[in-house]
């Protein structure tokens, strides 16, 4: 089953400041239905002024991501968000290997001694010289 | 008084030259000597670095192709076959396997590896066989071409 990584979502930005027009309107006007299609996410609106507008989205894992939404409209904050709610917590860097597996080897991995006779590793009775 | 339009007067400062310095130093972080710290040398270094970067992409392929066929060819002569030989046999076999995964496979998995050397060889006395034997003999049973 589905379980969204998104967390919450912390919209912080001033009620008076001209670059949070977008931010505000959102808030009127689409915030409600955005909480009402993803209901496991919880919206937090909260003021600040004297700093720039910014969301802020902290997924499972811990990681914790603040984006501007300073001088955008009500669609393109719908979009931002859309988008930070279907992304996972993972740090968005190059992923050096498609694939990971904690058990690389089933029959035991190669050292200079597997294709070797195993008297040269077997520890018997001392062997007697003859 | 209402002001509608800026004082012709005032010139805009540039404000953002720290964080446009800071996006070409982060990439030079890592360099020795000043180039990490100066702006004028890291400009440079890191343009280079970009451009070897691109054209390292196509070298990247070779090299690990050839590191790949190393490796297979020194699994091999443990095993008594020498590269050539083990890759002509398996594809004489129809064992199509790509030189990533027979590496892969001669590191974890030593025992396939033993197997699959031990294929080739026999596919290799097959041939000898065929070869320079005179046709009374049947035919190999790895010889055998399944066509799909």
């Amino acid at each position: 089953r589905y379980v969204r990584q998104l967390q919450r979502l912390q919209f912080l930005f001033s009620p008076t400041a001209a670059d949070s027009r977008g931010a505000r309107q959102f808030v009127e006007e689409a915030a409600q239905d955005f909480a009402r299609q993803h209901p496991d996410v919880v919206l937090y609106v909260s003021p600040r002024s004297g700093m720039a507008p910014v969301v802020r989205a902290e997924y499972l894992n811990g990681t914790v991501r603040e984006e501007l939404i300073a001088s955008k409209t009500s669609e393109e904050i719908v979009q931002l968000i859309t988008k930070m709610a279907n992304q996972s917590g993972l740090d968005i860097i190059r992923i050096r290997k498609p694939f990971h597996t904690d058990n690389p080897s089933i029959q035991g991995q190669w050292h200079p001694l597997t294709n070797k006779p195993s008297i040269l590793t077997v520890q018997g009775p001392r062997l007697q010289p003859q | 008084m209402v002001v509608l339009s800026a004082a012709r007067w005032v010139r805009s400062r540039l404000t953002d030259r720290f964080w446009r310095v800071q996006e070409v130093l982060k990439y030079a972080r890592h360099f020795r000597g000043r180039k990490n710290r100066c702006y004028k040398l890291a400009m440079r270094s890191v343009r280079r670095a970009f451009v070897r970067s691109t054209k390292a992409r196509r070298e990247k392929k070779r090299i690990l192709r050839t590191l790949w066929i190393t490796r297979i060819g020194a699994a091999s002569l443990e095993h008594g076959l020498k590269y050539p030989a083990f890759i002509g046999n398996l594809l004489k076999s129809q064992v199509e396997l790509n030189r990533k995964v027979l590496a892969d496979l001669a590191i974890y998995e030593p025992k396939t590896f033993k197997s699959l050397a031990a294929l080739a060889t026999r596919r290799r006395q097959e041939g000898f066989l065929a070869a320079l034997g005179d046709g009374k003999e049947p035919e190999g049973i790895f010889s055998r071409v399944v066509r799909h």
